[in-house]
């Protein structure tokens, strides 16, 4: 079972169209004594286009959700599709197409390649990739064009972020999942990396979560579930999506 | 058990495959040092144990006969404490069931006393009985080869009267542990055999009453053997003295101390490339411990661990790989020294040869493999007491990279990302790929040693034979006789070309160094005997001078155009200086050759042979034997093809052993090497290859990042392992080559095909057994940690 063909809708406007669908999401870490409930009952749609924040305090399933949408892990109850395809079943070898062809990854330590210059970085991706963008399109999106044939141990940590989303969005990915992009940077720096993110979202309507203890981030959102003990205890709608520059902390 | 030993053991778990190739090369490298070890010890135990006790002489003299008398002036020379003089007789036997002829050379056993020296020891069966007629006693080694038994008959050709000789017992006897005719390099023990009968009986046949033609003496304590052996000679002088020569000339005793000798170099040699290996596995494993646990160190240290406490945490680690490496190395060294031992048997006959555990290289052994281990971790733990438990506990500085230097000068651009970042770790880290390209070129080399053996082998049995020696039979006589004997040769049914030889007892000299040999006079033109050079060519006697082989030349210091005193030990005993016209090439024993025509000029006796080369149509093969069966005048007869049948079966089927052994070794080391270099560049980057991962990178694609760099330095190393084996393999050829036999130096493109192969299949396994792992990978653990 393959993941479907998602070349024809990437870059679409902003449409209800539900990307995922997610029902009754479960997942149980370990087994018997050692096991751990890290996500229960959770229900959710995101559609094309938004961007969504999670929240909730350490251990409440967030990363656990997120690897699950990212098809980095498998739920052990409920379902999970991807425009209408059953990712929570999927097999590994699929599982490794729909990363590669609609998913971009941001994570909270980079997690760069350090043998390779930010342009190769991008480039590893747009390799790979079906229907990329120049890398130097996508870094210049994130405003490193000057920076492109430096290696990872000669920028800042916010520019090795800022690579690591113009690794994740160079495929024109469906979806971009970051896990606490920020938590490793200083207020200035991480408003940078937020404002790629917020651009990407706008301008290529890409379907967008972002994981972040920070609530003011939550501003910036259309809309914004929180966790608590792996389930969804509060979700809400901004009504005036703010943008990043606005956003104080 | 503490905690910190809790956490070795689930480190050691985690680690089990690395620190079990680690501790298999170890147990590789001890094996070899405890088979070896063992086998010079069971060797040379059973040998002294032996000479002791059957008084084994010390300095041995043949000559043309000297009346009893003689024996007296002998044990009156100061130094001389025992003597004991003999008749020995070479014959032709008539065995039961063989078709062609066969050899024995008939000693002889003093009539109502025991011998002074050499005595027998009884197998099976009885000692000769006093006026017991016709009764022998025959070698086991011989015996064993034709399944001779007490009662059973041989007949022997004796001074021309054909007689049955009855065997009443098997012996063994310190004088013959290796059996080989006199003169013959190779043992070939179907076609000669010794025997012992009573001495009046034999001296009686051979009309050599009240007379003796060998000597053998013992020693007094701190006596000087060369001052012995110089008055024996002059004693002998006049009664056709050979030349007296001690226990590092005798041909038996001198195969079981090249044996040893071979056995000390290969004791050294190889267990020594093989824990250096074991080092820097040792060393590249627990390196990349320490990386990994870089902050658990910081804690520790945070919390008051000493850099000792924490130190010797590692060193145990380490202790344990050697630990299960000593016990499967000494354990697998029992086992096959044992089995060699058993293989021994076939050359050598002692009463008993029972395996002996060396004890004290088990003690070197322990030593020695603790110590490559240590100086393996000790680099590793010095930086673990260097780091400071506050920088320890900030994640490691990212690596700096640059472009390799393939890039920058512009050739990369062909290649592909993957292939560029193995480029760039190659390069930021050049020690590390500098020792991992060694242990790949050592995996690659040792490799090349054991063929290079087999090929040696081969080319002695397949070439050298066919290229030199092209006679299918050679005949000798009783006594140099006159050239037209050949017409009696050639007479023989199915000869169908015969040419005579000369073969003389000489002493050559050199400044002070002698060696005492029989020259071979080989008729001009000759089509059976080739001496061969270096390079295969055929090497022209000139008319004047004398072409020596090569260990000979290097034993004397002799280089073509030096000249050599050669002094006769038989008939008119002249002495002359001779130039060295050649060196020659062969594999065994030493050897001199002269034109025939100008030995015997230089003997002053007239056109004498001593025998003659043949070749025998294979339609009047059967018919020839007979002959030569019932021709009296021959007492010899060496048939080329059961030469080479014998080496085939005993010296080539050991070597075939121990090649295989130490083939299965090295293949065995070669995979550890690769194995553990691939391990570790997976464990390096575990990290960025679990992101490649994440982002869509299938196990195909990552895996094959993970393989660039190993392939990329294995082939680097290919070529400097083939060149590094060949000098390993001249080493070892050189330090194990004795006098008497010598393996040449054959490199072959399939050799070398085999080591690539081998290599090849190892990193191909190595690769895959990674990539299973790298499918283990836990993709999202792998981006929570900062390594
Ligand atoms: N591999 C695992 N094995 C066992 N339990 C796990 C594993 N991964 C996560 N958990 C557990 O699942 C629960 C949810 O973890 P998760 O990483 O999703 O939390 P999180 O909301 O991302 O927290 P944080 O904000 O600290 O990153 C936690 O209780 C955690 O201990
Ligand atoms: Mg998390």
């Amino acid at each position: 079972m393959n993941p479907p063909d998602t070349t024809s809708t990437a870059g679409q406007p902003a449409s209800a169209e539900a990307v995922f669908r997610v029902r009754n999401l479960g997942k149980v870490y370990g087994s018997g004594h050692a096991a751990v409930r890290a996500l229960a009952g959770v229900d959710l749609d995101f559609c094309a286009g938004e961007l969504v924040v999670l929240l909730g305090a350490s251990g409440s399933g967030k990363s656990t959700l997120l690897n699950l949408l990212g098809g980095l892990d498998s739920p052990t109850e409920g379902d999970l599709h991807y425009r209408g395809w059953n990712l929570g079943h999927a097999d590994e070898s699929s599982l490794t197409r729909y990363r590669r062809d609609a998913v971009g990854f941001v994570f909270q330590f980079y997690n760069l390649i350090p043998s390779l210059t930010a342009r190769e970085n991008v480039a590893l991706i747009t390799e790979i990739a079906r229907n990329p963008m120049p890398p130097e399109e996508a870094l210049a999106m994130v405003g490193l064009t000057p920076r492109a044939d430096h290696f990872p141990a000669q920028l800042s940590g916010g520019e090795q972020q800022r690579v690591a989303i113009a690794r994740a969005i160079a495929k024109r990915p469906e979806v971009l999942l970051c896990d606490e992009p920020t938590g490793a940077l200083d207020v200035h720096t991480g408003i940078t990396v937020l404002e790629a993110i917020q651009r990407i979202n706008r301008e290529l309507g890409t379907l967008t979560v972002v994981i972040t203890h920070n609530a003011v981030i939550a501003e910036m959102a259309d809309r914004v579930f929180t966790l608590s003990d792996g389930r969804i205890q509060k979700s809400g709608t901004n009504t005036r999506r703010r943008s990043v520059s606005e956003l104080t902390w | 058990m503490s905690l910190l030993d809790l956490k070795l053991l689930r480190d050691l778990r985690a680690l089990k495959s690395q620190a079990l190739a680690v501790a298999l090369v170890m147990a590789c490298g001890l094996a070899m040092m405890i088979m070896t070890r063992s086998l010079i010890l069971s060797l040379d135990t059973a040998r002294t144990g032996y000479y002791e006790r059957h008084r084994f002489a010390e300095v041995f003299s043949s000559l043309k006969r000297a009346p009893k008398s003689v024996v007296a002036q002998i044990a009156a020379i100061p130094g001389v404490a025992a003597v004991e003089a003999s008749v020995a007789m070479q014959v032709t036997l008539d065995i039961p069931g063989m078709v062609e002829p066969a050899t024995g050379l008939i000693n002889t056993l003093p009539e109502r006393r025991a011998p002074v020296l050499n005595r027998p020891y009884l197998r099976t069966g009885r000692l000769l009985g006093s006026g017991g007629r016709n009764e022998a006693l025959v070698s086991e080694v011989f015996s064993d080869a034709h399944k001779l038994r007490p009662g059973d008959s041989v007949s022997a050709i004796l001074n021309g009267r054909k007689t049955e000789l009855r065997i009443v017992g098997i012996v063994l006897s310190p004088q013959f542990v290796f059996e080989a005719a006199p003169g013959a390099a190779l043992p070939d023990n179907r076609s000669f055999g010794f025997f012992w009968m009573r001495e009046e009986e034999l001296a009686e046949a051979f009309s050599l009453e009240g007379a003796f033609n060998t000597v053998a003496l013992i020693l007094a304590p701190g006596a000087s053997e060369r001052g012995v052996i110089a008055a024996v000679d002059r004693v002998l002088e006049p009664y056709g003295g050979l030349g007296a020569h001690g226990r590092k000339d005798h041909p038996s005793d001198v195969r079981v101390t090249d044996e040893i000798r071979v056995l000390r170099g290969l004791s050294f040699g190889f267990p020594l490339v093989f824990l250096s290996v074991a080092a820097f596995m040792t060393n590249a494993v627990m390196s990349r411990q320490i990386a990994l646990q870089r902050e658990q160190i910081a804690i520790l240290k945070a919390f008051g661990f000493t850099n000792r406490q924490i130190g010797a945490h590692f060193v145990k680690f380490a202790l344990v790989i050697v630990a299960v490496g000593t016990v499967t190395g000494v354990i697998g060294g029992a086992l096959l020294g044992n089995k060699l031992v058993e293989m021994y048997h076939i050359f050598f006959r002692f009463p008993a040869l029972d395996f002996k555990l060396a004890t004290g290289a088990l003690l070197a052994a322990v030593l020695a493999s603790s110590a490559a281990a240590l100086v393996g971790v000790i680099g590793a733990v010095r930086r673990v007491a260097a780091l400071s438990p506050a920088e320890a506990m900030r994640p490691e500085p990212p690596a700096s990279f640059r472009p390799a230097f393939f890039e920058r000068i512009g050739i990369a651009r062909w290649f592909g990302v993957s292939f560029r970042m193995s480029l760039r770790n190659i390069e930021r880290k050049p020690v590390h790929a500098v020792l991992t390209c060694a242990a790949l070129a050592l995996a690659t080399g040792i490799l090349v040693i054991p063929n290079s053996f087999r090929d040696g082998i081969n080319h002695i049995l397949n070439f050298q034979w066919d290229v030199s020696q092209r006679q299918t039979v050679t005949l000798s006589l009783v006594e140099p006789g006159p050239l037209r004997a050949l017409a009696d040769f050639r007479a023989l049914p199915g000869v169908v070309h015969a040419e005579p030889f000369r073969s003389v007892p000489v002493e050559l000299r050199a400044g002070n160094r002698t060696r005492r040999l029989g020259v071979s006079g080989i008729p001009s033109g000759s089509h059976l005997a080739r001496v061969i050079d270096a390079n295969d060519r055929r090497i022209l006697l000139p008319p004047h001078g004398v072409v020596l082989s090569k260990a000979l030349g290097d034993n004397l210091e002799l280089k073509p155009g030096d000249t050599v005193i050669l002094r006769v030990l038989e008939g008119k005993r002249p002495e002359r200086s001779v130039p060295v016209a050649a060196l020659a090439e062969d594999f065994a024993g030493i050897a001199a050759y002269m034109d025939m025509e100008a030995l015997n000029r230089l003997l002053g006796e007239g056109d004498r042979i001593n025998g003659a080369r043949m070749t025998v149509a294979g339609g009047s093969w059967n018919e020839f034997l007979a002959a030569v069966k019932n021709t009296p005048q021959s007492a010899g007869v060496v048939i080329k093809e059961a030469v080479r049948a014998s080496f085939r079966r005993t010296t080539a089927e050991s070597i075939g052993l121990i090649q295989m052994i130490y083939l299965t070794f090295a293949t065995a080391v070669a995979f550890g090497i690769v194995y553990n270099s691939a391990r570790i560049s997976l464990s390096e980057r575990a990290r960025e290859l679990a992101t490649l991962r994440v982002l869509g990178f299938t196990r195909g694609e990552v895996g094959s990042v993970l393989v660039g760099e190993l392939v990329i330095l294995t082939i680097i190393a290919l070529p400097a392992g083939l060149v590094l084996g060949s000098f390993m393999a001249k080493a070892i050829l050189v330090s194990v080559n004795t006098e008497t036999v010598r393996l040449p130096l054959i490199l072959t493109p399939a050799n070398y095909a085999f080591a690539v192969l081998v290599v090849a299949v190892a990193t191909a396994l190595s690769a895959a057994l990674a990539c299973r792992k790298l499918n283990q990978l836990d993709l999202v653990g792998a981006l929570k940690a900062v390594d």
